[in-house]
């Protein structure tokens, strides 16, 4: 311990380049772990804030809100299922609107007939719409008493911000929770043509002591044509989030082998460049063991150390919000992150490791330790 | 530099670990270069297969098909001001049962309507509810002839050719009619349902007058864009190219690394050797060139060995599946890239070449 301390203190410059290395590559695992959480969320987070249990959309639909249609004989068909104590409809479309006279944005319009069945499930701020032409809109993009204007060929409805959710967008967009005749509304705006505006997927409720999932999975059972899943299933399957896991999934793969590949070889020059001092040590009494602990406590402290100052580099930026995605400081991810990057740390110290164990100490007798 | 080529003839075991993480970063690089190339193709090709130059949507569509509605009347002006061909484009993403796969295995399709065909398509839009499927959807089970369900409402449309290279958003497509284009999305989204002569957008071919003049001439009821910034305006795809790049440019940058702590490691080896070869008169510029073949030369191995398992993969995965293309283009710019990389990695090694005494030959170091 004493030798690797000393060590670090005399080459600080050495050690300080290996510490700022994995600092920047925690930083960066950090960074993109906590833009893959505010990038799902801002997909589905709406889905998740939404109250309805069960989520029941048309398989034709493929599970995304927009592209579902549940047409009103399977709609009557789910509400009769055994164990359904309650069923709404429940629709979103995307539009073009203008809040507080501004330039042109997106809004996504997530519509429910009942606040219990697809309304917005806790706000932050505000109440609940009380009448047509109220929302509750994502906390992030509104603030209350947001007029918001749908920009379309015919009458545009105004809405007003009356509450807020946290979490609540859906595909990466502004979101409004609305009444439905306000989705009607802004559907005719939009395009006088329109017929008659059919759900995307029905929220259910089930009856006391039958489970959400039990329940989907006697919906599936009973109708062919529906596809029926909890509200975590259905953020979790929405088309696009599994994509968006195995992207960064990627990303975390190869950052997680750059580590152990700088860590690995830095330590292996390392070892080389001293191998007489080590061959020396070792034909005057010093136990490989000692000297592997040694290296071991080294990778230690720089991997920690680096770890650390990554964490806390991260620490700030993670209150921010990059565009429109909230990022957050997520202390599970940082321990699960510390911890691997620690044990590939050490994993790749193994070969200088045994590359000391190999050292023969007779050869400090005839130079062969500098090779 | 003959010492450097020489070395790697007859102690090739000594390159093998630095070649082989090489290959796979270089496989990996190749792989998510095609992997994009893929994706990309995936979701522009019928835009690409147009055979206009400018795509015209209504101005608070945000340039986007579904959300766009160009009305006979708008449609007046833009073809007054614009001269040349304008043809309707409507779209509507469905669901499509096939015969013979099961009552929830949906293939998720797009169904174009036209009337200015685009490059592979008829001139004349099938007539009836026929339409043309895009060759990806063979691989689906469609054939010529087949009738085709699609959406809630199950609107038959029955196949009568192939096109190629159409898909978008990442789906097979189906082309007809704009008359059948309406019929199955009135029956299947009647909340976003068109009305008579209404389209979603207008396709441009040989116009006169340039998007400013289009939009202009519609009092800005239009926005007209060229097929290449439609291309861009496509939901997703930047974001897309965007991860993609980023993830590039990381493992290039992991290939510098590699590339820069393995010949740290080879020339720290070889410190001594250096030594006495510039005792004998080797100059710090011959060993750095050496160093620098090397590392070039295990690149170009291994970039060799990922453009062979690159282009098996791509004829290995069936049409339809993994979206992978191997193009030379991508293959030759990864390469260019890690050989770019080798080369920035081996200057981390010149500092200690130059540092390196002739006198330590003799010992004189000590």
């Amino acid at each position: 311990m004493f030798l690797a301390v000393r060590e670090i203190r005399r080459t600080k410059a050495r050690f300080a380049f290996l510490v700022t290395a994995v600092a920047l590559l925690t930083f960066l695992i950090l960074v993109q772990q906590a833009l893959q959480n505010g990038l799902i969320t801002a997909f589905v987070g709406a889905i998740r804030a939404q109250s309805a249990p069960v989520l029941v959309y048309s398989v034709d639909g493929q599970r995304t809100l927009q592209g579902s249609v549940v047409e009103p004989a399977l709609a009557q068909a789910i509400a009769r299922v055994p164990g359904v104590a309650a069923a709404a409809p429940i629709a979103q479309r995307t539009f073009t609107a203008s809040v507080d006279g501004a330039g042109p944005s997106n809004a996504a319009l997530f519509a429910y007939r009942d606040a219990a069945l697809g309304g917005p499930g806790s706000l932050t701020a505000g109440r609940l719409p009380r009448q047509a032409g109220e929302a509750v809109g994502s906390a992030q993009d509104f603030a209350l008493g947001d007029h918001v204007r749908i920009l379309g060929q015919g009458r545009s409805p105004a809405i007003t911000v009356v509450g807020l959710a946290a979490d609540a967008q859906i595909q990466v967009t502004p979101t409004l929770f609305v009444r439905w005749s306000d989705l009607v509304a802004a559907s005719r705006a939009v395009n006088p043509d329109a017929g008659a505006m059919l759900p995307g997927a029905i929220g259910v409720r089930p009856v006391a002591g039958v489970s959400g999932a039990v329940l989907a999975q006697r919906i599936d059972a009973a109708l062919p044509q529906a596809d029926a899943l909890t509200r975590d299933q259905a953020a979790e399957r929405t088309p696009g989030v599994a994509q968006v896991r195995q992207s960064f999934q990627l990303i975390f793969l190869l950052f997680a082998l750059v580590v152990p590949l700088v860590t690995g070889l830095f330590f292996l020059i390392v070892t080389f460049q001293k191998s007489r001092s080590l061959t020396l040590l070792h034909a005057i009494g010093a136990e490989p063991r000692r000297l592997v602990s040694s290296l071991l406590l080294q990778v230690l402290a720089i991997v920690g150390g680096g770890i650390a100052l990554g964490t806390l580099l991260y620490a700030p930026l993670s209150q921010t919000t990059v565009g429109s995605l909230v990022l957050r400081f997520d202390p599970r991810s940082v321990l699960v992150w510390a911890a691997l990057l620690l044990a590939l740390g050490l994993l790749s110290a193994l070969t200088a490791a045994r590359r000391v164990l190999r050292i023969d100490p007779v050869e400090a007798t005839t130079g062969g330790g500098g090779r | 530099m003959r010492l450097a080529l020489r070395e790697l003839v007859r102690r090739p075991g000594r390159f093998v670990a630095a070649t082989a993480i090489l290959t796979l970063i270089a496989s990996l690089l190749m792989l998510l270069g095609g992997l994009l190339d893929g994706l990309t193709a995936g979701s522009t090709g019928a835009y690409r297969a147009q055979r206009g130059s400018l795509i015209v949507y209504s101005a608070t569509a945000q340039d986007s098909l579904v959300r766009s509605r160009i009305t006979p009347a708008v449609r007046r002006a833009v073809e007054r001001a614009a001269g040349g061909i304008a043809g309707g484009l409507g779209s509507v993403q469905l669901g499509a049962r096939i015969p013979g796969r099961g009552p929830r295995d949906v293939v998720p399709v797009v169904l174009f309507g036209y009337e200015l065909a685009p490059r592979g398509l008829p001139g004349r839009a099938p007539a009836g509810r026929g339409v043309i499927a895009d060759t990806s959807l063979r691989s689906r089970g469609v054939r010529l002839g087949t009738v085709i369900r699609l959406g809630p409402a199950r609107t038959a449309v029955t196949v009568t050719g192939f096109a190629s290279d159409t898909r978008f958003s990442g789906q097979g497509t189906l082309w007809g009619s704009l008359a059948t284009w309406r019929a199955v999305l009135a029956a299947n989204r009647p909340a976003e349902r068109a009305g008579p002569g209404v389209v979603q957008a207008l396709v441009l071919a040989g116009a006169a007058a340039g998007p400013a003049a289009i939009d202009a001439a519609t009092s800005g009821n239009t926005h007209t864009l060229t097929v290449p910034q439609a291309i861009a305006a496509l939901p997703g795809l930047s974001q897309q190219q965007t991860v993609f790049d980023q993830i590039i440019w990381i493992t290039v940058a992991i290939g510098v690394i590699v590339i820069a702590l393995f010949f740290a490691l080879i020339t720290v080896e070889r410190t001594p050797l250096y030594g006495v070869l510039k005792a004998l008169g080797a100059s710090s510029r011959t060993l750095f060139e050496g160093v620098l073949v090397q590392a070039v030369a295990v690149t170009a191995v291994a970039s060799a060995l990922a453009i062979a398992a690159s282009l098996a993969l791509a004829a290995a995965i069936p049409p339809g599946s993994i979206p992978f293309v191997a193009t030379a283009q991508r293959l030759a710019t990864s390469t260019a890239y890690l050989l770019v990389a080798a080369v920035a990695g081996c200057v981390f090694s010149l500092r200690r070449i130059l540092r390196i005494d002739p006198a330590s030959a003799i010992g004189g170091e000590q």
